[in-house]
């Protein structure tokens, strides 16, 4: 061990004995260490700490080791005088580890050689306990903003998304930089009403319903909640929205408000077949009355003719609500044809209407549910007829039925002369309650053909014009396997 | 057609409402003109002259309601008497109302049968029509 003068040798006085003690008393572990990092002075917390270790290398006092540490703060003051302020993990003489910081002071001699190094050791213990429960907390409210079960962005004033939690990014792809209205809206500009910018000039959170998409296109209803995020001045920096899918919610809605609809919708078709049957009964009444048998017979067909409408509108309200399955088996529509040939020729000739069936020699066989693919043609043959009837503006009318096998498909199409659809009519021709017919139609006959053909995986091709007439192509599959599960009711 | 003889236009696109209800207007001793559309019914205005019509709510095309709209704001047919003939169901109410709502100034139907027309209420209703507009 190297012996230091720190300063020229003079008598005692009081005033160093004041520093003395000051030295002592210090709160932190001070040790003072010579150029071969031996420990040559300590106070009294040292002392405690560490032990009688005077003399002893630094290393071994405080980490235990039998060499200097790397990158030693005392040997970089030696080389330059300079504090070398770092964080250290020391263990005291009964095994205890205490995390310190550390600051170091080169001692200098009269001719200004660095001759000791004082280290100053500053228990961190507290200030590392409390990081640690603050990155602990940090990193709950992280997995929190992650994990929480709904949409999460937060949006600058440029309407860019900074940050988006799992469930979003899962949902609609990872939006960090993009507009909200691209992400979610897939738009190209900012939406008319927009939630996020009224909290972004007043301040107040905002609570609102949208139609989002998905990154795979998908309908989603969502309500959406956006709330203020403050800076230090109280400015608004940024705005967070919140979003819950609440699609189940609206599907469950709609289906209530259907089942309403239907129940409308029946009533509304039952009054005006009434009113046919009322007319049918009227008109035979007074056809015997006057012994007018034109009239009678006038009337006769007016009863028939609703009654019958009345049967298949029962038929389309029993299949919609008990959705039925398909009972797959070998349909051949040649003779299925054959069998409703006889009926829609009388409705036809009722309406003076002309039937042109072109049905190929022999259309095979393929699988599917017999019944259904018959209701469906009967209610595009119908529709072709109501069609037709309702037309007053041609004199000749027709409806054409032609069933013909082209690989992969049974084509079936069903073409009328009759009044034809405009653009509205034809966009929502498949929709469920939906109906031109005034009080004679449901809106059933057209939403079920389709879901015939749909569970059979095939599709209905639909070309309309107003005047002009309307066309349907009906594809099934002739090898596909009918789907036969229940299907979801939306 | 004698001069007693009352003319009534039905406007309706259902052909069996059409026949019944002209059949039986024609048994009660009017004269009955139809149409199946608004534009049809609108042509025949001048040549029939209709002293009341009966219009269906739901027609093709146009609706029935937009038929009465114009013809209330025809100075020559503004005072002539409209009957809608509707479904009558909430829907359908809800309909008319707004569609009514949305034409300020507009005097709403004279009357209005609700479908399955009940004979009697029909003939009263026509009765009280023709008297009130032109007395004999």
């Amino acid at each position: 061990m190297q012996k230091v003068q720190l300063t020229a040798p003079g008598p005692k006085t009081d005033f160093d004995s004041d520093y003395q003690r000051y030295w002592e008393e210090m709160p932190c572990y001070l040790s003072v260490h010579d150029p071969d990092f031996r420990i040559i002075d300590g106070n009294r917390r040292f002392r405690e700490a560490f032990g009688e270790r005077i003399g002893q290398f630094c290393y071994e006092v405080y980490k235990g080791r039998d060499e200097i540490c790397p990158n030693c703060p005392v040997e970089a003051t030696f080389a330059d005088g300079q504090n070398h302020p770092s964080e250290q993990l020391l263990t005291t003489q009964d095994g205890r580890e205490v995390p310190v910081m550390v600051h170091t002071t080169a001692i200098t001699d009269d001719a200004g050689e660095v001759v000791a190094v004082m280290e100053m050791h500053t228990d961190i213990g507290e200030v590392k306990r409390l990081q640690a429960l603050l990155q602990r907390s940090q990193e709950r409210l992280v997995q929190l903003f992650e994990e929480v079960p709904c949409f999460i962005t937060v949006q600058g004033p440029d309407r860019v998304i900074q940050h988006a939690n799992r469930k979003f990014r899962e949902t609609f792809g990872d939006p960090v930089g993009e507009n909200c209205f691209k992400m979610y809206k897939h738009r190209d500009e900012q939406c008319l009403v927009c939630p996020m910018q009224q909290t972004f000039d007043d301040g107040q959170a905002r609570e609102h319903e949208e139609v989002l998409f998905t990154k795979t296109g998908e309908k989603l209803s969502a309500l959406c909640t956006t709330a203020p995020l403050r800076n230090a001045e109280g400015e608004v920096e940024a705005v967070i929205e919140m979003s819950i899918d609440i699609t189940q919610i609206r599907e469950l809605q709609s289906q209530l408000a259907s089942i309403g609809l239907l129940v409308g919708s029946i009533s509304h078709g039952i009054k005006g077949l009434l009113t046919g049957l009322d007319g049918g009964i009227y008109m035979v009444n007074s056809g015997f009355a006057k012994d007018k048998p034109e009239r009678i017979e006038k009337g006769w067909e007016m009863v028939q003719r609703n009654v019958e409408r009345i049967r298949s509108m029962v038929l389309d309200i029993l299949y919609y609500a008990k959705d039925r399955e398909l009972v797959v088996e070998d349909v051949d529509l040649t003779a299925l044809v054959s069998e409703i040939r006889a009926g829609i020729e009388k409705k036809a000739s009722d309406a003076d209407t002309e039937v042109r069936i072109s049905l190929a020699e022999d259309t095979g066989v393929f699988a599917g549910d017999p019944q259904a693919i018959r209701a469906m043609l009967l209610n595009l043959l119908e529709n072709s007829l109501d069609a037709c009837r309702m037309d007053k503006d041609k004199g000749d009318h027709w409806i054409r039925l032609d069933v013909r096998r082209e690989q992969p498909w049974m084509l079936v199409e069903v073409e009328d002369n009759g009044l034809g659809m405009d653009q509205e009519t034809r966009e929502k021709i498949f929709s469920l309650f939906f109906s031109s017919k005034g009080i004679k139609g449901t809106g059933l006959g057209l939403f079920i053909s389709n879901k015939i053909v749909d569970k059979h995986g095939g599709t209905i091709e639909l070309d309309s014009e107003p005047g002009r007439g309307t066309r349907f192509l009906v594809r099934l599959p002739l090898d596909a396997k009918p789907s036969i599960q229940p299907e979801d009711e939306n | 057609m004698g001069e007693a003889e009352r003319r009534v236009l039905i406007v309706e696109d259902d052909p069996d409402i059409v026949d019944y209800l002209s059949f039986f207007l024609e048994d009660e001793g009017y004269e009955v003109s139809t149409a199946s559309r608004c534009s049809t019914a609108r042509k025949m205005m001048d040549d029939f002259r209709p002293e009341v019509v009966l219009i269906d709510a739901l027609l093709p095309g146009k609706s029935g309601l937009e038929l009465l709209v114009s013809l209330r704001r025809d100075p020559q047919w503004s005072e002539l008497p409209l009957v809608v003939v509707t479904g009558n169901d909430k829907i359908l109410e809800d309909d008319c109302q707004s569609y009514m709502g949305a034409h300020e100034g507009v005097r709403g139907p004279d009357g209005v049968l609700g479908k399955p027309v009940d004979r009697a209420t029909l003939l009263a209703v026509l009765r009280t029509l023709l008297n009130d507009t032109k007395p004999n």
